[in-house]
């Protein structure tokens, strides 16, 4: 818009100064071919043609060929601005972009860091925590077996004490006949096995 | 024909060639009016420029594309920063037409002149006045508009000077300010018609020192007036080499005192 106001302007100006042209007197000068003086005095014939040609000249340049050249030129000059600018704004928000990006991607590995951390951790724990219950289960059953021997065994003992007893009572009737008083040799009996199964026992 | 007569033919052909300098009317007659060899070389040298100026702005595109556009794109932007920006300054846009027509016109008629049977639309005094009386009127109607008429014309004397010695210095100032309408055209024609008449002397005397060896063939004689040909030969290269340089030069000065004249009548320091 500023160039074809400008050049407007510029045509306006031409016209203005074609009148003020066509006002001054065109005098005559007496041209003495190839004389000294004669070559700077303008010669009528070639100065109006002159004259005529370049205003016409600026004229046709200015309103035709000027404000599209110009405007061309200046709508590069800004094109290229533009996309200069547009550029630096895409870099500078590129650039932005990967800092949070690298920084996203940082805080992501930390995290995998730390979860893969954690269920090692929980992991460990958790095996620790199987280990522990099943050597309490095997203590326990261990403990109750050998509860269970243990009754076992003595309820075996005890039998084996009265058979013993019994037998020994009736082995020793057979030997000294019947006039063996039961209880009192019964007690005595008893108390030999028990010394035995006490010494068995050691 | 020996070189002593060769050498006494220099000053005759030499005025001859200054002559054929002057101007003669290609149509019509120069009792009345007429083209002479100048301005149809102008027409051509517009023409060319026209068609160089449209061509190139329909090939221009908003990513550059074409070469020839982009060369005339150089051109435009010569002048816009270096003239505009450069020398005008601020507001320097409403000048840029005029000042772009002032250089391309300049060039391309300096330019076109250069083509040997030629001849630069700026190598008379005419065309040149023509240009510098446009330059001319332009600044001062922009420095009456810009500072008003009484204003302007007043403010050619220097500030915070005397009286008396304000009013000589303006009457000299004034005359400067007429000068410059002679200075820009005599500068550009005297350039260009000494270029040329140069040119065309070393082309001239390059000819005739090789006529005897043309005319009357081989023979020792000839060869040794044709020996100082190889000179001329060489200076004619090395001119033309210059008068190139000029062609743009004098474009260059042109428009950039033009932008220096507006630029003072804007009247800002």
């Amino acid at each position: 818009m500023k160039i074809s106001a400008a050049g407007r302007k510029s045509l306006s100006a031409s016209l203005l100064v074609s009148g003020i042209l066509a006002a001054v007197p065109s005098v005559a000068f007496a041209a003495e071919a190839g004389s000294g003086a004669s070559l700077i005095i303008p010669d009528m014939s070639e100065f109006i043609p002159a004259l005529l040609a370049f205003l016409v000249l600026w004229f046709i340049l200015a309103k035709f060929a000027y404000p599209a050249i110009t405007g061309m030129l200046d709508k590069r000059a800004a094109t290229i601005k533009d996309s200069l600018e547009q550029a630096e704004t895409a870099r500078i928000e590129g650039e932005r972009l990967l800092e949070r990006y690298k920084a996203e991607l940082n805080d992501a590995k930390k995290q995998a860091a730390a979860i893969v951390a954690d269920a090692k951790k929980s992991g460990e724990s958790v095996k620790a925590d199987i280990t522990a219950q099943a050597q309490v289960q095997a203590d326990e059953m261990i403990a109750k077996a050998q509860l269970a021997i243990e009754a076992e065994k003595n309820q075996a003992i005890s039998e084996l004490q009265s058979s013993v007893a019994d037998l020994s009572v009736a082995v020793a009737g057979r030997l000294i006949g019947e006039d063996l008083s039961d209880g009192e040799h019964r007690k005595l009996i008893e108390r030999y096995v028990k010394e035995a199964g006490s010494l068995n026992a050691n | 024909m020996d070189i002593a007569s060769v050498i006494a033919e220099v000053p005759e052909k030499i005025a001859e060639l200054q002559l054929s300098f002057s101007s003669g009317a290609v149509v019509g007659s120069t009792d009345g009016f007429y083209i002479s060899q100048y301005i149809l070389w102008m027409f051509v040298a517009t023409a060319i420029l026209l068609i160089v100026v449209f061509a190139a702005k329909r090939r221009m595109t908003l990513v550059p594309q074409s070469k020839f556009a982009n060369a005339i794109e150089a051109l435009v932007e010569f002048v816009r920063k270096d003239v505009g920006e450069g020398v005008v300054g601020k507001g320097y846009e409403k000048h840029l037409p005029f000042l772009l027509t002032i250089f391309l016109f300049i060039l391309f008629n300096n330019l076109l002149g250069l083509i040997p049977g030629a001849k630069p639309g700026t190598g008379t005094i005419s065309v040149t006045a023509a240009l510098s009386l446009v330059a001319f009127v332009y600044f001062n109607i922009y420095g009456m508009k810009k500072q008003g008429v009484g204003r302007y014309w007043l403010n050619l004397a220097p500030k915070g000077v005397i009286l008396p010695l304000a009013v000589m210095l303006w009457f000299i100032e004034l005359f400067s300010l007429f000068l410059r309408l002679m200075t820009l055209a005599i500068r550009l024609f005297a350039n260009m018609y000494a270029g040329h008449i140069v040119l065309g002397a070393f082309a001239l005397l390059t000819t005739l020192f090789l006529t005897p060896l043309i005319q009357q063939g081989i023979s020792a004689a000839a060869l040794v007036t044709a020996l100082p040909s190889v000179i001329w030969m060489a200076l004619l290269i090395l001119m033309y080499a210059m008068e190139l340089l000029v062609a743009v030069i004098q474009a260059y000065v042109f428009v950039m005192l033009t932008g220096v004249y507006i630029q003072i009548a804007a009247g800002e320091e």
